[in-house]
């Protein structure tokens, strides 16, 4: 409650309005053409008291008596300040700005540095960048805007999640996350994605970890600093509205094969899952049970022919509507900026719905040389969608859609509740599999989420060359879940298959709270003309508290009733709560020689709770340099092309420490006990070396800036090599150890990588503006070493396939069984059966990271007309497609129609006739080509599902449409644009990916964080969207 | 304002500092500890066993494969490669992880524990005893002498299969003179989910182990003068054999994951409907025609009868529906029967008494035991105790036959009776004993292979694991041929 009251005050405060007023007016133009500049800042020096210029470049503005100097600002334009006197009107140049030179950045701990003392590369994207296509989630609008940044967004649910990794993986089963800082405090990637991308200002990405050092042991894998709005600086009130509405639909499906239907072994079977029947004939054939005399239902009759499209129509066209209120102004010295947020989505999946509000209260104040800050943001959602765990044999939706076979009308079953109809649970025609529709009315999973957060930001200039910065923040996330299936039972004469499906309730609450505090000391020092000292002085604190718990009844009595006091037999049930906590101190120097040549060192020592104590304390140290080589050599001063040009150079050190309570190994309750009055616990699956210790990286980066025509042409360039050592592993020891991992500290990993970033305005006329950025990133992790007799770590594997960290090869690396071949790479097939053989161990088949990424995103604007469009492309990878190999099971992949059902001989095949003598096989067909040969074996060699993984994306394109000032001055409003906005519009996919979109991980579902590469079936299919979106501002 | 401001942030500074050697002190894990008592290890470590045991697709279903007495009704694709005799390295891997990675871990902790639970740890070196047993058998050479030692060594070397089998009974001698020492130790109770801390019947256990061992090595050339020896240590300790079948039961109920795992599997769920495995699994045609042959008034409690009478299928059949459509659907097969499936709460047996009789029988046949029942009562005593426990009755009628491979006298060859007697009363109970005894000695006589087999007949042992060849692979020894390089003691 004091904090709304502060809040109250500070907005009240920053509604005062002046008194002795008078008004001045003028012109703003470009110095290079000649050209009017709307949208120019002008701003009262001093105060936040200010306008903008209108299309024709004009403003007009009340200042107060003793105002004395105006500052014109407008981005990608030197900032120009000038003297108001007793002159009325104003004409007034703005000259290009020399990118890089006077820009500020925001550093670690929200230290704001001129870029020319940065040491280090970072890439800072702005709101304008961020909302072009009016995204729900922040972090899908920067793929392809970042070199170094690889975004993936894993699935396409209503409710979707990202990974987001700088520069790679440094870890091989730590976290490679990036940092997500916001307004000064670490948060989540919970957080991020819960944020407004209305609310934020802008992002500053720290693509290493000596960027990120000052963050201590959460540096490593680089940082992304978000800032939320502060408050718009140069109008009293606005209050705008944003509004967007878009359509989801399935961009592609799998390609199936049309020619086969329902059955087994080449018969026909009416309830068969698969597609082993005999060919389409286009007769009318039974499907589904018989039904005896009298049922009320006829025996199902359909034409044995294709259904085209049939799963796909399973999928609605889905939609979200996307608004956003918001009030920012500004006044004397303060600012704030309010909003509200709604966002409604329907899946493409029937009935999977989420929902969202976010509010946000932004305000700053300056007391005379002390100056506040607060923001503060509350969220709510909910989302409602199938359960994961559907029929007897817990499986996910998509399943089930790929279950079912081509001849079968699948959106005629949506009416499974009557019992009369096809739909019903007795009647549908498959044995094995139930109706999809039926498991969206009987599996439901709902979340809902909440988070709080609050930041205070208070900085005194206690003299002029001394600061005192302190920032306190908590961030508290709480929520709850229900996971409920209802149970089936079957009429064994109809479904004598299935098994009947047992139901359950399960709810989940979690509370985590996070408090982080920093204080910062900095002196700037000035001596001997040409030197200056920029001196840091801090202290962090740091807390999470964690506490999650989940019970759950089965069998339950009442049906429909989902509530614990339901169920029969024994209540399960889990309480989870971990707490972390560290501390850190840490000193950060610059020296500057004549404002171009900076060195900076840098120190931070931290002490967690999660290491043994005595070995809890660690330093972090890091230098680095930088040159403004156009500044210092006096050739190259003021030239024309070349206008700027800097080197930077930087290493540091970082260490990561582990999680709490990992240190021990402990005892669990075995999911069995207790038995009466017996209880029974297992030791760890997982051992620990007794030793364990932090691990580190250590980063050597170098850089350079380069400015080219006045900068309206930038290139960067930076080269990074990464050595992980000591990483913290859970390493795969033979089971016969009595264990199945175990963690400890083991080998080194070696990242390098180059990225290159080439931007600028290829046209810039009096009405048309056409910028262009490339950004290109190429980086790869090598395992150099492991452990003594272990070449391999496990990250996720099913024995056949998965993914490894292997020594001497990229990380992840993607390994699986495959065929036996000849010298000559023929195919090496068992003389008897016709059948291939294969190799015993699993081979490297390739990293599941692109060798590189390439994204360009370009804008062209005319006169109010701007289009803009963001491409990614990435190649040099590799995926696990889940989804065909099932497919090969059920008979509906391309694959298994390729010899007609056949027994064929495998092409370029040979036999072995003795040893290492390989004759061509001309004449030995496989046996089972009617089906077992590709339920059996060709789908038993999983290296025929991993795939190229290259992928070239339409990510964003948007036409959008701001109607003039002029047209407008006459109503309230002081902004209209609109626009048609498309995300994932296209994708090109190489031939012989023909499932699904190669980003999909199952590693928010089932698997490791690190298991990037395996994904299919856990997903639904991919989705395009596009819609309109609309800002108005009063 | 300014002096103030320095002084609270030096002061913070300093408080902090003060206030850390508490602030850090928070690494307990709440919700798990980090040490137990032995009696809340032992019975996890049974129903290890347990599991191990009868699970899906562990070392009881393997043995009922391999043994030609289960195949699959209409409608399933339970068992590919069972009947293909696929024998690859994620072919029943289950059985070496899970028996290292849960049973053994368990009952080693129990290993370690000092003098005060000198009981408890005597029960952890037999059921070590037992499962490192079971291991061998399946194969051969295994890590052994550094296992289980979990962070002190990730990478066990292998340890030679008959070395190890020497010294598992060594161990078990051990176990039994910890027991016999152990006075003042502390003594099992409810916690026993084998015996209830009835430590003379684990002395009884630890002898039949060793009955079990050495009865595997007894067709071996050469090993006559060890086996005489032990059977002498055994007769003078004087415990004797179990008395009893013994199975694990810490009181399984009809409740979610807490029946019986093999009901839970191939029986029924909470709720009572029938498993996919039940309706899956049935017997095969030849071992209906045996029973019915010998008539053998078990073959009901074995075999669930359907209306129209018993009704068996040939593994690996392709087409279920020739001559008959639908004739081997789930309704109409003999399915698992009443006298293997009985119920949520019955024990999951590791060892009948039939087969220790048998096991008896077969020393006494080939004069490693002189004293006590001779070896025809042993046989019949087995067939009774098999009748028990399947709930037939008769079996003195049955036995009493002149028939050959039933009644003793009218065996023409001793061993192959005990052994094809042996291999009826385990059916569905500890198959996995039977295919070890078919690769040992041949017997049964004549049992068929799967239709679907590639290869002459079945095979003598599984693959290593592809997890020891990718965490384990400078120990690991290449892998065998399955169908021709059996266990040294079939050798």
């Amino acid at each position: 409650m004091k904090k709304v009251a502060l809040l109250l005050a500070l907005i009240f405060i920053g509604l005062q309005v002046f008194s002795q007023t008078r008004e001045i007016t003028g012109t703003v133009t470009s110095a290079e053409d000649g050209g009017a500049i709307p949208g120019v800042s002008v701003l009262v020096k001093g105060t936040t008291l200010g306008t903008v210029t209108d299309l024709e470049g004009r403003f007009r503005l009340q200042v107060p008596n003793n105002a004395q100097t105006l500052v014109f600002s407008f981005v990608g334009m030197t900032s120009q300040e000038v003297a108001i006197g007793n002159q009325n009107t104003f004409r007034i140049q703005l000259k290009a700005e020399t990118i890089g030179v006077d820009e500020v950045v925001v550093t670690a701990l929200g230290i704001k540095r001129e870029k020319r003392e940065v040491t280090y590369q970072t890439q800072k994207v702005d709101q304008g960048e961020l909302t072009k296509i009016a995204p729900t989630r922040v972090a899908s609008a920067l793929a392809g805007k970042v070199a170094g940044l690889q975004i993936n967004v894993q699935d396409n649910g209503v409710n979707p999640s990202s990974q987001i990794l700088l520069r790679g993986m440094r870890s091989i089963t730590g976290d490679n996350s990036a940092l997500i800082v916001i307004d000064g405090s670490i948060a989540s990637q919970g957080a991020f994605d819960a944020l407004n991308p209305s609310d934020i200002a802008d992002i500053s990405v720290l693509k290493g970890a000596t960027a990120a050092a000052l963050y201590g042991s959460s540096a490593g894998n680089g940082a992304l600093i978000v800032t939320t709005k502060a408050g718009q600086a140069s109008r009293k009130f606005i209050v705008g509205v944003n509004a967007s509405f878009t359509m989801d639909k399935v961009a592609y499906m799998p390609d199936f094969q049309t020619e086969y239907g329902t059955g087994w072994e080449g018969a026909y079977d009416p309830v068969e899952n698969t597609n082993w029947g005999p060919r389409f004939d286009g007769t009318l054939r039974q499907i589904g049970p018989t039904f005896p005399e009298g049922y009320g239902l006829e025996t199902q009759i359909v034409p044995y022919a294709p259904v085209k499209d049939n799963l796909l129509h399973f999928f609605q066209t889905g939609q979200t509507f996307n608004n956003t209120v918001y009030l920012t102004g500004s006044s004397d010295n303060s600012s704030y900026y309010i909003s509200v947020g709604d966002q409604r989505a329907e899946g493409i999946v029937l009935d999977d719905t989420y929902r969202r509000n976010t509010f946000r209260v932004n305000a700053t104040k300056k007391l005379g040389k002390l100056e506040l800050s607060a923001t503060t943001s509350y969220f709510t959602d909910k989302t409602d969608v199938v359960g994961s765990t559907i029929g007897d044999q817990d499986r996910p939706l998509y399943w089930f859609i790929l279950n079912t076979s081509a001849n079968i009308p699948l959106e005629k079953y949506k009416d499974w509740q009557n019992p009369k109809s096809y739909g019903y649970a007795d009647n549908y025609y498959n044995a094995y599999y139930q109706n999809p529709y039926w498991a969206i009315g009987t599996n439901r999973n709902i979340d809902e989420t909440n988070r709080l957060n609050g930041n205070i930001n208070l900085s005194y200039d206690i003299l002029d060359w001394l600061n005192f910065t302190a920032r306190a923040s908590v961030n508290n996330v709480w929520g709850n879940g229900k996971n409920w299936r209802a149970a089936q039972t079957y009429n064994e004469e109809l479904q004598p298959a299935h098994s009947a499906v047992s139901s359950f309730v399960e709810d989940s609450e979690f509370q985590t709270k996070t408090y982080t505090g920093d204080a910062l000391v900095t002196g700037s020092f000035k001596f001997y003309d040409s030197f200056s000292l920029k001196a840091i002085l801090g202290s962090t604190v740091y807390s999470t508290d964690y506490r999650g718990s989940t019970i759950r009844a089965n069998n339950l009595s009442i049906p429909g009733f989902y509530d614990i006091s339901n169920g029969t037999g024994k209540l399960e049930g889990t309480v989870d709560e971990s707490l972390k906590r560290y501390y850190g101190f840490f000193g950060d120097f610059t020296l500057g020689y004549k404002n171009y040549l900076f060195l900076n060192f840098s120190g931070r020592n931290d002490w967690t709770s999660t290491l043994a104590k005595g070995s809890n304390s660690y330093f972090y140290p890091a230098a680095g340099l930088s040159f403004v080589v156009t500044d210092a050599i006096n050739a190259l001063k003021n030239n024309n092309i070349l206008s700027y040009a800097k080197v930077t150079f930087s290493n540091s050190t970082v260490y990561n420490d582990l999680a709490p309570y990992r240190i021990n190994e402990k005892y669990y309750q075995h999911v069995s006990f207790p038995f009466g009055t017996v209880n029974g616990f297992y030791l760890d699956p997982a051992a620990v070396d007794a030793s364990i210790t932090k691990e580190k990286i250590n980063t050597t980066e170098v850089g350079l800036n380069l400015g080219f025509f006045q900068s309206r042409v930038w290139l960067d360039a930076s080269f990074f090599n990464t050595i992980t050592s000591d990483l913290i592993t859970a390493t795969t020891p033979s089971v016969s150890s009595g264990s199945t991992s175990f963690l400890t500290n083991i080998g080194e990993l070696q990242g390098k990588g180059i990225e290159l970033t080439l931007g600028g305005s290829i046209l810039k006329t009096k009405d048309f503006k056409w910028d262009v950025n490339i950004n290109y990133t190429s980086n790869e992790t090598v395992v150099n070493e492991i452990y003594e007799g272990l070449d391999e770590v496990a990250i996720t594997t099913t024995g056949q396939y998965g993914v490894y960290a292997v020594v001497g090869k990229a990380f992840p690396q993607m390994k699986a069984n495959v065929y036996k071949r000849d010298p000559q790479g023929r195919i090496i097939v068992d003389p008897a059966s016709g059948h291939p053989l294969t190799e015993t161990g699993l081979a490297n088949l390739g990293k599941t990271i692109p060798d590189y990424i390439v994204g360009l995103s370009s804008s062209a604007t005319y006169k109010g007309f701007t289009v803009s469009a963001t491409f990614d492309y990435r190649t040099g990878h590799v995926y696990y497609e889940q989804g065909s190999d099932q497919m090969e099971f059920t008979g509906r992949s391309k694959e298994s129609v390729s010899a007609n059902r056949q027994d064929f001989v495998i092409p370029n095949s040979v036999i072995e006739t003795s040893p290492g003598v390989y004759v061509e096989n001309t004449n030995i067909p496989v046996s089972g080509g009617r089906q077992s040969y590709w339920t059996d074996v060709y789908n038993d060699v999983k290296s025929n599902y991993v795939k190229d993984a290259t992928a070239l994306k339409l990510r964003e394109l948007a036409v959008n449409y701001e109607l003039p000032r002029n047209l407008i001055s006459k109503t309230p409003f002081q902004k209209i644009s609109f626009g048609f906005i498309g995300r994932n519009l296209l994708t090109w996919l190489p031939a012989e990916n023909r499932f699904s979109d190669p980003e999909f991980n199952n590693t928010r579902s089932t698997d490791p964080a690190n298991a990037v590469g395996v994904g299919g079936y856990l997903q639904s299919p991919p989705t395009k969207s596009f819609g309109f979106n609309l800002n108005v501002e009063f | 304002m300014k002096k103030f401001l320095k002084y609270a942030s030096l002061l913070s500074v300093v408080v902090l500092m003060a206030a850390c050697q508490d602030f850090l002190d928070v690494n307990e894990d709440p919700n798990n500890p980090v040490s137990v008592s032995p009696d809340l290890v032992l019975p996890t470590a049974q129903v290890y066993t347990a599991n191990v045991m009868h699970n899906n697709r562990y070392l009881n279903n393997l043995g009922n494969m391999m043994m030609y007495n289960w195949s699959q009704s209409d409608g399933y694709a339970w068992y590919p490669d069972e009947f293909k005799y696929n024998v690859t390295s994620s072919f029943y891997q289950q059985i070496f992880n899970y028996s290292y990675s849960n049973t053994l871990k368990m009952y080693h902790v129990l290993d370690q524990l000092d003098s005060t639970y000198s009981y408890y740890r005597a029960i952890g070196k037999i059921m070590k005893a037992y499962h490192f047993q079971l291991l061998v058998d399946c194969y051969g050479n295994i890590p052994y002498s550094e296992a289980l030692k979990r962070s002190g060594e990730a990478t066990p070397k292998y340890d030679d299969a008959k070395t190890i089998y020497e010294d598992l009974v060594v161990q078990l001698t051990d176990a039994i003179r910890l027991i016999n020492e152990g006075e003042n130790a502390k003594v099992p109770g409810a916690d026993d989910a084998i015996f209830g801390g009835d430590m003379s019947k684990w002395k009884k256990f630890a002898n039949s182990v060793k009955l079990r061992i050495l009865i595997r090595q007894s067709s071996m050339s050469g090993r006559e003068t060890y086996l005489k020896e032990q059977f002498n240590i055994i007769a003078s300790e004087g415990s004797g054999y179990i008395t009893a079948d013994v199975g694990v039961n810490p009181g399984y109920t009809n409740i979610e994951n807490q029946q019986n795992p093999f009901w839970d599997t191939f029986g029924k769920d909470v709720s009572g409907t029938e498993t996919m495995n039940n309706k899956a699994t049935c017997a095969t045609d030849y071992i209906l025609t045996f029973l019915t042959g010998t008539n053998d008034p078990r073959i009901d409690r074995i075999y669930e009868k359907p209306s129209d009478g018993h009704l068996g299928v040939p593994q690996g059949l392709l087409d279920y529906d020739t001559p008959v459509v639908d004739a081997y659907v789930p309704e109409k097969v003999s399915n698992i029967g009443p006298g293997i499936l009985k119920g949520a709460n019955q024990n999951a047996i590791i060892y009948t008494l039939a087969e220790s009789y048998f096991n008896q029988a077969e020393a006494h046949f080939r004069g490693l035991i002189t004293t006590g029942d001779d070896a025809k009562t042993l046989y019949q005593k087995g067939i009774q105790a098999s009748f028990d426990y399947l709930g037939a009755t008769g079996a003195q009628a049955y036995y009493s036959q002149v028939k050959n491979l039933v009644g003793w006298d009218a065996s023409a060859n001793k061993l192959q009776a005990i052994i094809t007697q042996k291999w009826i009363a385990l059916n569905g109970l500890t198959a996995e004993q039977s295919w070890f005894d078919y690769n040992r000695t041949g017997f049964p006589a004549g049992l068929p292979i799967s239709r679907l087999a590639s290869t002459n007949d079945r095979p003598v042992r599984l693959f290593y694991p592809a997890g020891e060849y990718s965490s384990n692979g400078e120990n690991v020894p290449a892998q065998p041929n399955a169908f021709t390089e059996k266990i040294f003691w079939g050798k």
